[in-house]
């Protein structure tokens, strides 16, 4: 059974690996974000799966509950940042646009 | 969420019971089933995030997809605490109790989280995929 | 066992850094950057180091991205590179090196990498290691070693962090005329983000408390759970506005309440004086409190330290924010 446990989080850690693929291409910013986002509910799987590997859960439970508490938050203020500033492309070669931004 | 917590009280109850019997068996293969059950959802949400044309789309595969793994592989952890304990005493509960309020939390915050993309996504005004344009 | 998957995150963690180093645009960084947090608790957490992880937790999912966002959204987030700006950088360039030389001047009176002999092995360990358990009754040992052994140390962190809150809330404050449409640019605010953040909120400060309070005998401590605390706080100021925030936790009872919390610390420090005592030694205080004495002056310090850092977080996101206006803000 732990074996199970332990290419459970081998697989995620993979997958993950494939996400790191949206993130260096994602046209946009919140195309990043979402990677991100996946990535840290995953971590709070693995964080739990390593607990049961190492038999301590009860030691990495308030890690994983802290995360699954706060982990929206990053993506709610990153969300509300796009109403103030509503160009999600980023450009940074066009000198006009830069001053335009803020 | 006090729903949930009978129900980590009843599946310690049953182990404790029927200590090596059936009912353990019955668990372990249920521990595996989401488990993997979590792992196939969690690869299609990764071949939506990696695939699909446009934001929109991926924000579909990646709100659901992604909640409903964790859930799965979250609740296969709790069974997992319960069922692997040499005896199951408060701290074993506790644990298992607080893994099941991590999958309420994430209920809620996930999809807010999601949410929360599509209204940037919307003030940004990202254009919808339509049928012939080129994946972007 | 679990060496395959410390190869994982060995792989993964640096891929996730120089993508963040490469990206040209600070908000995408930014972002990547939170993965990056991400990750590294799990690297904490496989080498046994649970209060790290704990920290690396607190503070990288709640804080330290929205620290980022709040400053990008009052400046820019495009770097403008200027080939011609030289003088500037070989200014940079001159303090860093100097500066670095002076730091690496004072690493050669630390004793070497490992040395057996090193006053920190010979004796100091061995005798936390052996000894803290008996003298205080607190089973986690980064807890003692933080709060009791070496609280001095812990009470000037704890005014480091009451500094940052000050001098980010003096060089950003502004006295701005109070602006009635202030409240407008909350207005169209989703019903669903506001009636999950009110959902959650209470849970986060429930579990801010338990951190704090249960610091003794699990991961946690003061500065985690006052992390978690400001992480409540600045939810609410976000979903709700600026304003409800206030109405929470309005500014001047902030600064405070922050300097209230290194008074408890060096306060309850500064009685043993009084008693023929040294600078924080609890054990004076075992005519009260009995052999559990120096468990209970920790968990006060511990107080002491998590609202220091609840206000100091939630002082800094509004002074950041609002771009010392207080006034409106994400």
């Amino acid at each position: 059974m732990m074996g199970l446990f332990l290419v459970a989080a081998l697989v995620l850690l993979a997958f993950m690996g494939l996400l790191l693929y949206r993130i260096v291409v994602g046209p946009t910013v919140i195309d990043r974000l979402l990677a991100v986002n996946v990535i840290g509910t995953k971590s709070i799987v693995i964080l739990i799966i390593m607990g049961i590997l190492f038999d301590r859960v009860a030691m990495f439970i308030d890690i994983a509950l802290a995360y699954g508490l706060l982990n929206f938050i990053a993506s709610l203020a990153a969300a509300k940042y796009f109403r103030k500033h509503k160009k999600i492309h980023h450009v940074s070669t066009m000198p006009a646009e830069v001053s335009h931004d803020h | 969420m006090i729903i949930n917590m009978v129900l980590v009280g009843l599946v310690a109850f049953g182990t404790t019971v029927t200590h090596g019997g059936p009912l353990h068996s019955v668990f372990n293969a249920l521990v595996g089933v989401l488990l993997i059950a979590g792992l196939l959802f969690f690869l299609s949400t990764c071949v939506g995030i990696l695939r699909f044309p446009d934001f929109y789309t991926r924000l579909n595969a990646a709100g659901k997809g992604d909640t409903l793994s964790t859930i799965l592989m979250l609740v296969a952890c709790a069974l997992m605490v319960i069922t692997s304990a040499h005896h199951v005493d408060r701290t074993v509960v506790l644990s298992a109790i607080k893994i099941i309020m991590i999958v309420n939390f994430i209920f809620i915050g996930s999809p807010t989280a999601t949410h929360a993309l599509l209204e940037a996504a919307h003030w940004s005004e990202i254009k919808p995929w339509k049928r012939n344009d080129p994946p972007c | 066992m679990l060496i395959a998957i410390e190869v994982g995150l060995l792989i993964l963690v640096p891929c996730v850094a120089f993508v963040a180093l490469w990206l040209r645009d600070l908000m995408s960084a930014v972002i990547v950057l939170g993965a990056y947090s991400f990750l590294m608790c799990l690297v904490w957490t496989g080498m046994g180091a649970v209060d790290v992880a704990f920290t690396e937790a607190a503070v990288g999912a709640g804080v330290s991205t929205v620290f980022f966002i709040a400053v990008l959204f009052n400046t820019t987030r495009n770097i403008t590179f200027n080939p011609l700006d030289v003088s500037s950088k070989l200014v940079a360039l001159v303090a860093c090196l100097g500066f670095g030389y002076v730091l690496l001047q004072g690493v050669s009176d630390l004793p070497d990498w490992g040395d057996p002999y090193s006053p920190v092995n010979a004796g100091v360990s061995t005798y936390y290691i052996e000894n803290a358990y008996a003298d205080t009754h607190v089973p986690n040992l980064v807890t003692t070693v933080l709060a009791d052994y070496r609280s001095v140390d812990t009470m000037l962190e704890t005014t480091v962090v009451l500094i940052a809150l000050l001098g980010i809330f003096m060089i950003l404050k502004k006295d701005r005329p109070a602006q009635s449409d202030s409240s407008d640019t909350q207005a169209h605010d989703s019903l669903i983000i506001r009636l999950s953040a009110r959902f959650i909120a209470p849970f986060i400060q429930l579990f801010g408390l338990y951190v704090v309070a249960h610091g003794h005998h699990s991961p946690g401590g003061g500065f985690q759970g006052g992390v978690i605390l400001g992480t409540g706080l600045i939810l609410m100021a976000m979903s709700m506005g600026m304003a409800s925030a206030k109405r929470l936790l309005s500014i001047p009872r902030m600064i405070i309440l922050a300097a209230v919390g290194v008074l408890i610390y060096a306060g309850w420090g500064a009685v043993p004086l009084v008693y023929n005592g040294y600078f924080l030694d609890y054990s004076v205080w075992e005519s009260v409190f009995g052999s559990m004495a120096r468990s209970h002056s920790m968990l006060i310090v511990e107080i002491g330290v998590a609202l220091t850092v609840m206000c100091g977080m939630y002082g800094i996101y509004m002074s950041l924010v609002s771009d010392g206006g207080m006034q409106e803000g994400l």
